[in-house]
């Protein structure tokens, strides 16, 4: 198998799952406890129908919509993930070219392994940072100063993570800090030579935007769970958010709102989005899936706030479907880090290209000519 | 595999069949009839979904809550389970402890395998008896006036065992009466030489909370089934748990409660509380999970008595799920026995410890810093 053989969500995973060590797999691949709330995050969409329209002349389709301050060619963009490293080489320089290409938003993590501003040089299009607040307050004005300077053109500020779940594939593989090397995990490191190699030549792996603050997180041994319990503050309140959007004074996200009453405060602080997200059912397994919540979260603010739906996106009917009950667009993680894994910048153009033309040519079956013809009228729920 | 390994449920179940006889495991493990109520009392959580609120300041956590007017520090606690002896050779002692490091209430069955007077010298936490209502009045005014004496702080009647449940697998596997030894099962007892050498040696295996009345409670050759069918009283009524729970006069509650009608009705002859149970699914298949019905039983009583969720439950997450309806405590058998059977004490406390850091990273990624935060508002029922 390799990237000619990859039509789709599955395919790229199944090739990341060839080229990554099964720990790497694992921890992009895996949820939180016993993964009810990952798997109902895709599952929810099958149990809401399309309904089309036919003769509507269909031969010229705009899919374009303006997001987080900017245009972009498509309702959909990578949300932020860190470590690309980790899964290739040349990490988020591969993803943020891609991006660039594909014309849509690339997401940077504050765990990116590729810093600030050479994304910033690399990646002239639409730009998010995706923000941690850290118990060391003069992180994150740091951070915020640095994505001004390097012209990202969006803040996300997450919200789902003041500790971080329970990933027990983690635990099993050897995902944990210090890397707890299973004979299984040595196996597996060992029978994927190619990854191991590129680990090794090129630059040291690093988490470039936070290295020069902190001695955590600048190595692989550190893990992410324990960088989350360590230096993000538990006690972050919507005090510390709004402080956050006026710094930013831009295009501002809060990324893992699920409840109304949250959306709402989110306005009164002055955010122009809100990202309905439970962290790719890595974060409160049993919580609701973005798409269930969507319905009662647009119904209340979508008219004064601009809605993203995270999680679960896997097909191009899936972000139809979103857009049908309301949503400006859609963001999706780990189906691009498997294109990652499977072919670096290639991989993600792929795996951006096709849900861009299932998106396309689903339009077309659903009789659409733009995006703001989707609504809730060409959407049935069976129960 | 071995105890370090075990990071939920699912892990101290496998160690648990790994080191059991396998009529044993099966005891634990089964259920009545197709095991449907068995399977739903779990899956029944997964159509519910937490909403969770955000930047709430959520660094500390209290996980405390008041049932029966005693403080504990956890919203769960280890439901009384007969026989545990048979699991461990340390048995209840070994939950007791742990039950008691943890702050948390220690359920005793009227089937334990050590006295009510060595647990009340071992700890000194909360702790709730078991009871059964014999066709031997005797023993049950005897058995009453020992646990008063042992200073238990609640007394629970088990209403859902009038006759016993369709317990399949302990048909096929010999748990029954007298011990039916297969080729299968006496295998198995040879394959887990250590747990056959600790039966034998670690003291004799008794029901000494039973043993001066009975002879058929006293040794493993009665079966559960039987002892439900031979040596409960099928008449019991009403009127009998009115009496019974003032002869009590302390905190008591009825185990086993399903319907609205029956919850008023415990609300009227003085319980202070009610489990909400099928008795872990071993009893009547087919019947309705605690968390499908929990919600219509604390609509009608939950301002009036404790409305304890019981059954199925394997995760903080399910705990959360519970409290938000309005339950005031979770309380699970399966949740330490197979870490009882895996690693004695230490497996209890490993368990209790797990559930416990779920439930603070749950209620912290719910925004709760107490249990009194969650309520239906944090819900959406998927299937309505």
């Amino acid at each position: 198998m390799n990237l000619n053989d990859c039509h789709n969500f599955d395919d790229f995973r199944i090739l990341a799952k060839k080229k990554l060590p099964s720990p790497i797999f694992h921890y992009i691949d895996g949820g939180s406890d016993d993964e009810v709330t990952l798997n109902r995050n895709t599952d929810a969409f099958n149990d809401y129908d399309l309904i089309p329209n036919v003769l509507n002349d269909v031969s010229n389709i705009d899919m374009s919509t303006t997001v987080l301050g900017e245009k972009i060619d498509f309702p959909l963009f990578p949300s932020a993930t860190a470590m690309h490293r980790l899964y290739h080489h040349e990490g988020e320089r591969a993803s943020a070219r891609a991006v660039e290409k594909m014309g849509t938003i690339f997401g940077t993590s504050t765990m990116s392994t590729v810093s600030i501003e050479e994304i910033g040089q690399i990646n002239r299009g639409p730009k998010s940072f995706q923000l941690y607040i850290h118990k060391d307050r003069g992180l994150t004005d740091n951070l915020i100063e640095r994505c001004k300077k390097a012209g990202f053109t969006s803040m996300c500020l997450t919200v789902d993570t003041v500790v971080a779940g329970n990933r027990e594939r983690d635990r099993r593989t050897g995902f944990t800090t210090p890397p707890k090397l299973t004979l299984s995990s040595l196996l597996s490191f060992a029978l994927h030579p190619a990854w191991t190699i590129n680990n090794l030549i090129h630059e040291k792996f690093k988490l470039a935007n936070i290295v020069h603050m902190t001695q955590k997180g600048t190595s692989i041994d550190k893990s992410v769970i324990d960088y989350i319990n360590e230096q993000f503050d538990p006690n972050m309140n919507w005090k510390d958010a709004e402080y956050c959007v006026k710094k930013w004074d831009g295009a501002f996200a809060l990324k893992g709102v699920m409840s109304v009453e949250d959306a709402k405060k989110a306005i009164d602080i002055g955010c122009s989005a809100v990202i309905i997200s439970n962290h790719g059912g890595r974060q409160l397994d049993g919580s609701r899936a973005p798409f269930d919540q969507l319905a009662e979260i647009v119904d209340a603010v979508g008219d004064k706030i601009e809605v993203i739906l995270d999680g679960g996106v896997r097909r191009g009917t899936h972000v139809l479907k979103a857009l049908c009950l309301g949503a400006k667009a859609c963001s999706f993680g780990k189906g691009y880090l498997f294109a990652l894994a499977a072919g670096g910048q290639k991989g993600v153009e792929k795996i951006l290209e096709k849900m861009k033309s299932e998106i396309n040519r689903d339009m077309k079956l659903m009789g659409c000519k733009k995006l703001s013809e989707l609504n809730n009228s060409k959407l049935i729920y069976r129960k | 595999m071995n105890l370090q390994n075990c990071y939920n449920f699912d892990d101290f179940r496998k160690l648990a069949k790994k080191k059991l006889p396998s009529p044993i495991f099966h005891y634990i493990d089964g259920a009545a009839d197709d095991e449907i109520t068995y399977r739903r009392n779990t899956s029944s959580f997964n159509d519910v979904d937490l909403v969770p609120n955000i930047l709430k300041g959520v660094e500390n956590v209290d996980l405390s809550t008041t049932i029966f007017d005693k403080k504990i520090d956890l919203p769960f606690y280890c439901a009384p389970t007969a026989l545990q002896r048979l699991f461990h050779y340390d048995g209840e002692r070994a939950v007791g402890k742990a039950a008691q490091k943890f702050n948390t209430m220690f359920g005793v069955s009227s089937l334990a395998t050590v006295s009510v007077e060595e647990i009340s010298s071992l700890i000194n936490t909360p702790k709730m008896f078991q009871f059964y209502f014999h066709k031997d009045r005797g023993l049950n005014d005897a058995v009453m006036e020992r646990v008063k004496a042992a200073k238990f702080d609640v007394m629970a009647l088990t209403v859902d065992t009038i006759t016993g449940g369709n317990r399949e697998r302990d048909l096929r596997t010999g748990f029954t009466s007298p011990p039916k030894l297969t080729l299968s099962s006496f295998l198995s007892f040879a394959l887990k030489p250590m747990w056959g050498i600790n039966y034998l040696t670690k003291g004799k295996f008794e029901l000494p909370n039973l043993q001066d009345h009975v002879d058929e409670g006293t040794n493993i050759s009665t079966s559960i089934g039987n002892y439900f069918s031979t040596m409960l009283d099928q008449s019991m009524s009403w009127n009998d748990a009115e009496k019974l729970c003032s002869q009590w006069g302390g905190h008591f509650a009825l185990k086993g409660v399903m319907s609205v009608e029956d919850a008023k009705r415990a609300v009227d002859i003085g319980c202070t509380g009610i489990m909400v149970s099928n008795h872990g699914g071993r009893q009547l298949d087919g019947s309705r999970a605690p968390f499908d019905q929990l919600a219509e039983i604390v609509d009608a009583v939950g301002d009036k008595i404790d409305v304890i969720c019981e059954g199925g439950i394997q995760r903080g997450t399910h705990m959360l799920k519970a409290l938000s309806i309005g339950a005031k405590a979770c309380s699970g058998g399966r949740l330490y026995l197979y870490a009882l059977a895996a690693a004695g004490q230490e497996g209890v406390e490993r368990a209790l410890n797990q559930y416990r850091a779920e439930l603070e990273r749950g209620m912290k990624l719910m925004g709760c810093t107490k249990i009194s935060d969650l309520n239906r508002n944090n819900l959406r029922f998927r299937n309505k």
